[in-house]
């Protein structure tokens, strides 16, 4: 759950961008960094290797401002996509609030995502947290590529959105549904603690 | 000193005068800041909470996967400052303290001290469970105003 400062009126919610290797966790996050205010976002953290594939995690925390009286803030994670990384990956999924599933369009990834949100279950299972449970949505990024290498919205959606969540075409390089899929997790994870919420 | 928790700002207040340790972050295992004493900017303390609790749970694998018992407590010696670093349990949850101390204290007093606000912690921590109906019902429109102004929208 999200951490609720009751005497300053604070909460603090933990949102991990999840997928495979370089479907764009990262760019997700670089192109929010360049978009936010210096006032209202800390330093962006990326324990990367030599060339730049994410080793731990991306890190960025950013405040939403006041929501319902609360100021708010978000702490944004990246995981490692590679394969090889799945012990960090795990470690960085710990205690998730909320998970943006980053899905690459291209038709020569399908397995790649499909294996990822394998990997995804399992790390939640593994962790006693049934995915079900969890605050999620999906993002296809690289929309913007020609469409004989893509797979559409909806195939991708037939693909891997099983449990039809929200979901967001994107071309993060551009920005294009960064914005859209940060509001969509924002609103399931704030939602659990709404007066009223099932979830609450 | 900023605290998330009334409860806990006693045993860190004490630990922090008689250790004289220049900067301490409580957290929970998933780098949540519950508490921080001499730190600015909130969103620095996230990042400082955030790598923390990474060093922690990357070092409690390994040890995991080599089969040895879970570390106590990491400590770093820089030339003009120490940082100690370690989870302990408390009733409700599983939390790490991330100390910086410099020439006005040392190793051995952070552990020392440390011992004692953990003990003290357990002991003060409540049982039950925080209330969790938080926002209104009508949250929506104040969070879609505070995303366009963070994107410029």
């Amino acid at each position: 759950m999200p951490l609720v400062n009751f005497t300053t009126r604070e909460i603090t919610c933990k949102i991990v961008y999840y997928g495979p290797g370089r479907s764009g966790k990262t760019t997700n996050l670089q192109y929010i960094y360049g978009r936010v205010p210096e006032g209202r976002r800390g330093r962006m953290v990326s324990l990367a290797t030599q060339s730049d594939r994410t080793l731990f995690f991306d890190f960025l925390p950013i405040d939403l401002g006041s929501i319902s009286g609360f100021t708010t803030r978000f702490q944004l994670y990246t995981v490692p996509g590679q394969v090889y990384y799945n012990a960090t990956r795990k470690l960085v999924l710990q205690g998730a609030d909320g998970v943006v599933f980053v899905a690459d369009s291209q038709a020569r990834r399908y397995d790649d995502n499909l294996e990822s949100l394998q990997n995804l279950q399992e790390n939640l299972l593994a962790q006693g947290v049934d995915v079900r449970g969890l605050p999620l949505v999906y993002q296809y990024n690289k929309q913007d590529l020609p469409r004989d290498l893509i797979l559409s919205h909806v195939e991708l959606d037939d693909a891997l959105n099983f449990r039809s969540v929200k979901s967001f075409g994107a071309d993060c390089l551009h920005g294009h549904g960064v914005f859209e899929t940060l509001k969509g997790i924002s609103e399931l994870v704030l939602k659990r603690l709404a007066t009223g919420s099932p979830a609450a | 000193m900023r605290v998330i928790e009334p409860w806990v700002a006693e045993p860190l207040h004490r630990f922090l005068s008689e250790s004289s340790a220049r900067l301490a972050l409580l957290m929970t295992a998933s780098g949540q800041v519950v508490a921080q004493h001499g730190f600015t900017r909130a969103l620095d303390v996230m990042t400082a909470s955030a790598l923390g609790a990474a060093i922690v749970a990357s070092t409690e694998e390994l040890a995991r996967q080599m089969g040895a018992g879970p570390f106590r407590a990491l400590s770093h010696q820089g030339r003009a400052q120490g940082l100690f670093l370690s989870a302990f349990t408390v009733p409700r949850a599983r939390w790490i303290v991330l100390v910086v101390y410099d020439s006005d204290s040392s190793l051995g007093l952070v552990q020392l001290f440390f011992d004692q606000l953990v003990r003290e912690l357990q002991a003060a921590a409540p049982e039950g469970e925080a209330p969790r109906d938080v926002l209104a019902a009508d949250f929506e429109s104040d969070l879609n105003a505070s995303l366009r102004s963070l994107f410029g929208r």
